[in-house]
Formats: structure tokens, sequence, C-alpha cells
């Protein structure tokens, strides 16, 4: 699980372009939509993608993702109970 | 600045939509209250069946079929001493022009059958400015005809449907799966759309039986996101403060509203935001976008040209998809096409980039 | 009329008022970050941006250490710019995702229209002003000074006009802002030279 939180961290700064951050400043239940990451409504469509894309996981209505999307943590928890 | 500003005509030159090949086909249709939206099988990325706009008699190299499609009309409405004249410019108006070409220039086709199968003089000018291109276009020409720099101004408002656009607004989650709904309480997003809309601005009246003039225009950015509305409507505010200041005209003259109402929940919530900042809730106001879709450059020109029907014909469109208000202000949407006194129009648009732009226009 | 400041941004140099204020490593992987972070500006959106973006972002960067922004209201500067390729490098990573990469990116395809940098510049810069973006053949100064008096005739008090280009072949940024005050401007040919300033 750890790994997997690892792993999430640097596609989250790849695939959003956070190049400005390292997996280090990404805390696993910090609210990622929070003040401190920046992220906007089209940062949350990007997390869509980059489940697909990495994970095989499909979302199809973003308001799901609100939940999902909330945390490192979070994120972690979808992608392990979903994992095929 | 300058309160003493020239007259500057308008007059149709074409119109070509999925509801129609010339003004006057469009006009029955609007009338009929037809919609030019359809579902198209594996029109999506991941082959969902999207309604769209569509012209269907294209089947290929869209945008240079579209834009010579308009000049069978404009050449029966406008003089070709006007087309051909020296004194003459042409704007257009366009988002992604000719990306069906990608990655060749996309921009270039248009201006060049402008200049060899047209015979325009000048060197085109293309405004690319998103959603608010065509709003911008006309305020544009208007300027120009103002500066005495040229006596008439052809604006082309044109964009089509491609593969490009759709997937991309597939990606934001803003297409909706039934026809939109602007303003609506069940809107759920876009219907991409595609057509070109021609008008002709003067410093002469071009037509001697019905006359419109142009009066002031404006821009201003929400300076907030680049994709996401303002949740204050701040630019569009602004850009109608300053249109109405720059027009001298009084809010309460205006008789009807030619919103942008795109039919994505935070599009039009933001315009209801700004409507209800400047008290304008009572005017009446339509979105087109149930009829034509979102022709995203094309957009601002098609509803200008709907407007000058308002204006000639003293009628005001049903908002076509509308049935309940589903934003936090209240609006006063036409629900039923109707004739009423219009003399004075507002028309705005609003788009990515933060971009807001808006004009008025004055029966003569 | 008159020509504030110039500034011009290429891949190897950046030059302000016609003098070379800085050169850039040719062995610079990611030119435009090293820029960035040379020029000490704290604004992690800048990451995020497209190329078309993140050069305009420069150059309104590197004006504000020129001059003080401040002055106007946030109504008060008109953005007018222009390029020849639009928005092609978002459009081409836009083509390659739908058509080899087999999906869509949202942010991508934001960016695949040439006026998202003048928004950019709007929300840097808290900017309500009026904002315009041409497709034009090539740099033609004449065109430019024709659409700040169109703006000046409505009682903009400065303009901030800029050539920005990101195409395979080429990246620039060529920024100028006109002050609605009296002065001559410079003549059309030096004008040209100050913003255009050939790659050596």
């Amino acid at each position: 699980m750890s790994e997997l939180k690892e792993q999430l961290k640097a596609q989250i700064i790849e695939q959003l372009n956070l190049e400005n951050l390292t997996p280090a400043d990404i805390k696993n239940d910090m609210p990622l939509f929070g003040e401190e990451l920046g992220l906007d409504s089209i940062d949350a469509l990007e997390f869509i993608v980059l489940l697909e894309q990495n994970y095989g996981l499909k979302i199809t209505n973003p308001s799901e993702g609100k939940d999902i999307f909330f945390s490192v943590d979070s994120l972690a928890a979808f992608i392990e109970k979903n994992k095929a | 600045m300058d309160t003493n500003l020239k007259n500057v005509y308008l007059s149709y030159g074409a119109l070509v939509t999925p509801l129609g090949n010339t003004v006057e086909e469009n006009f029955a249709a609007l009338q009929e209250g037809k919609s030019g939206i359809k579902k198209y099988t594996n029109s999506g990325f991941t082959n969902e069946n999207w309604p769209l706009a569509k012209i269907e008699q294209i089947s290929e190299n869209r945008f240079d079929t579209l834009l010579r499609a308009s000049f069978i009309e404009l050449n029966q409405k406008v003089p070709r001493t006007i087309i051909n004249s020296s004194n003459t410019l042409v704007i257009i108006s366009t988002t992604k022009a000719n990306i069906d070409v990608f990655p060749n220039d996309t921009f270039e086709s248009g201006i060049e059958i402008l200049k060899n199968e047209l015979g325009v003089v000048n060197e085109p000018i293309i405004v690319s400015n998103a959603c608010i291109s065509g709003v911008v276009a006309i305020n544009l020409a208007a300027d120009y005809i103002r500066s005495e720099k040229f006596k008439d101004v052809i604006v082309i408002g044109i964009d089509v449907i491609s593969d490009f656009v759709v997937y991309g607004f597939q990606s934001l989650y803003a297409i909706s799966e039934q026809a939109a709904k602007p303003f609506d309480k069940e809107r759920t997003g876009i219907t991409l759309g595609e057509g070109v809309a021609i008008v002709l601005l003067s410093s002469e009246k071009r037509n001697s039986e019905f006359s419109v003039k142009y009066l002031n225009g404006s821009s201003s950015n929400d300076a907030n996101h680049i994709s996401g509305p303002s949740r204050t409507g701040e630019g569009l505010v602004r850009s109608i403060q300053k249109t109405l200041v720059r027009s001298h005209i009084n809010k309460d003259q205006i008789d009807f509203i030619s919103a942008h109402g795109t039919g994505t929940i935070y599009n039009d919530e933001m315009e209801s935001i700004a409507f209800d900042r400047l008290t304008l809730n009572s005017k009446p106001i339509n979105s087109l976008k149930g009829y034509f879709g979102h022709t995203l450059g094309a957009a601002g020109v098609i509803e200008t040209i709907v407007c000058l029907l308002s204006m000639e014909h003293n009628l005001i469109f049903k908002s076509l998809g509308y049935s309940s208000i589903g934003t936090s202000k209240i609006l006063n949407l036409i629900t039923d096409t109707s004739q009423t006194q219009v003399n004075i129009v507002l028309k705005t648009a609003s788009g990515f980039g933060g971009g807001n732009a808006s004009l008025i226009l004055i029966k003569d | 009329m008159k020509v504030v400041v110039t500034c011009s941004i290429f891949p190897n140099k950046i030059v302000v008022n016609g003098k070379q204020l800085l050169s850039i490593p040719s062995n610079e992987a990611d030119w435009k970050k090293w820029v960035y972070s040379s020029l000490n500006i704290e604004y992690p959106k800048f990451h995020k941006m497209d190329s078309l973006a993140k050069l305009a972002f420069l150059g309104i960067s590197v004006l504000e250490q020129e001059i003080d922004f401040s002055t106007y209201k946030d109504e008060e500067v008109g953005l007018i710019f222009a390029n020849k390729s639009s928005s092609y490098s978002s459009d081409n990573k836009h083509f390659i995702n739908y058509t080899q990469k087999k999906m869509v990116s949202p942010s991508d395809f934001v960016y695949t229209l040439p006026n998202i940098l003048t928004g950019e510049i709007a929300i840097f810069k808290k900017w309500y002003g009026e904002n315009v973006f041409f497709i034009h053949k090539q740099f033609d100064i004449e065109f430019f000074i024709e659409q700040v008096e169109f703006l000046f005739n409505k009682g903009i008090k400065a303009c901030l006009c800029g050539w920005i280009e990101s195409n395979d072949k080429s990246e620039q940024a060529s920024l100028f802002l006109i002050e609605n005050v009296d002065g001559v401007l410079l003549k059309e040919e030096i004008l040209k030279e100050l913003i255009i300033n050939k790659i050596d």
C-alpha cells in the first residue's frame, strides 16, 4: 500500500505538471484540493485520466471523483478496492 | 473619449447552418422552433453517440466546403462592387479554422479561398479568441469603419465539427447527452455545432428597407481561470457596463438580450449572476444554442444575425431546450416565440481564456 | 503614443529595449524553465502552462522587472496579441494524444486556443481589460499600432502587445507596452528592430 502511495504521488506530479513539488511534499492524508497544492477543476479531470491510464479504472461521472480524489490515502484505497 | 461616433450599419451577408443555407431558411426554421441537433453514432472518443448540430450535406473538407457554401448567398446579398472593393476589409472569426488538415497551417486555406475565389482585395484579418471571437470581430469591424480606414467590413464567423474539438470537450465532461438546454434546471452541458455566418458592417446604409446601427462594444477578461467561468460574473459585468457607457445607453432601454448560454452548469450560472448584478433579470433573454449548438467562433456572428432578424420582424425567439430556471438567479427566459417591439439589443459572449464580450445594436 | 518598454525572449537570450539582458545556456534541456528559475518568481502555475502561455508569462515577468505596472488600474491595460501558428504546439500534443496515445487530456485540450495566453496574463496580473488575439502571417508593427489606436480611442490607458510563437521551428515572445500619452512613436523600422530582434 505504501509503495502504491509513493507511486501515486510521482504520477500526480507528472500528470498534473506539479514540477515545483517532490513526492515528499504530498502527505498521504493531505486534502489534494486544499490550499497547499492549488489544484483546480481541470486537475480533478486529469485524475480521471491518471486512473484510467495507469490503473485501467474508469470513472464515468466526475462527481464520483470528489471522494476518491480527496487524498492520496483515498486514491490508494479506491485503487486497492477495484483492482482486478 | 470620442463621444460623437460615426454611424455603422449592419446588414445580412449569409447564414449556413444545419437549419438552412440562407438567412431566410434559418429564419423560417427558427420560427418553427426547429433544432439542428441530432444524435450521431460513434461521434465520441470512446464511441459515444453525442448529439451534434452538423451540416449533413458536407462530407469532407468541412471548413473549406462550408466557407465556399456561404459565398452563394453572400453574392446575392452583398454586391460585387463591395466584396471586391479596396475599401472593403474581411475579418474572419474562428477558433480552429481548418483543423481537418492539421498539422498543416489550418488558417491558410480560408485566406486563400477568400482571395482567389471570392476576389477579396485586402489581406483578411483573423480573430481567434475562443468563443467570444464573433463578438470581438464585429466590434473590431466597427472600429475599422469608424477610423475611416474602410467603408465596409465583411465579418465571417466560421467553425466546423471535428474529432479534435469533440474529443476535447468530451475530456472536459462538457458535452450533454441530450441536446443542450441552456439555463434549464436539467442542463448538463453543451452540444457542439458548426456553421458560417456573414454580416456586413458599413459606413453607409446598404439596405434601404430595414436598417440597424451598431452602437458600441467591448471585451473584458475574468482574470480568474483559463477554462472555468468566473463565480462572480466579473468579466461579463464589466464588459456590459463598458458597452453601455460607450453606447450612451441606459440599461433600461434594452429590449432584449441575446445571451451566450452554452448549457454547462457553470457558464449559465455565471451569466445569471452577471445579469442579476446588473439588474437585467427582467429583460427578455434567450440562448440560441438549442437551435444551432455551440458553434464556437461562428456563434457570435450567427447570433448577431438572429438579433437582426429579431429587430427586423419584432420577433423574439424562444430559448429552445429551456423549460424551468436552473440558475441561482432568476432570468426572464423567452419560452414562446413572440412579437414584441425590439429596438435595442444587447448581445453577449463568454469563453475560454476568461474572455467576455458584448455589443449593442439599435434599430435605425 | 509612446513605447514604454520592449522585450524579446528567444531560446538563447532575453533582450530588453534592444539590449541583451540575459544569455541562456544552449545546453539547457528546458530553457523556459531555466529562465523561470533565473527570474526568481514564485508562480507554480507556470509549470502547468503550455509553451505559448509560458512564453507569455516569462515576457510579462521580465517586463515587470523593468517597469511598475501598479500605476495602472485593473481595467486600464489592453492586451493585443498575435502569432502565425496559433496554438500549434498544444494542438499537436492533443492530436497525438487522441490519435496515438489513445487518450485525451483535458488540460492539454484547454491550451488548444491561442488566446489562453492572454487569459494567463490577465489572471497573473488581475487585469480585467480588453483582450484580443489575431492569427497573422507575420509580425506587422503597423497592424499592432492600428489596434492600439482603436483601444486608445475608447479611453484605454496602455496596451500590452505581443507576438508569441511556438511551433516546430521556433519559439519567441516579443512584447511591448504602449502608453496613451503624448510622445513621438519611434520610426517603424527601429521599433520593429527593437521588438523582433533577430536571433544571433
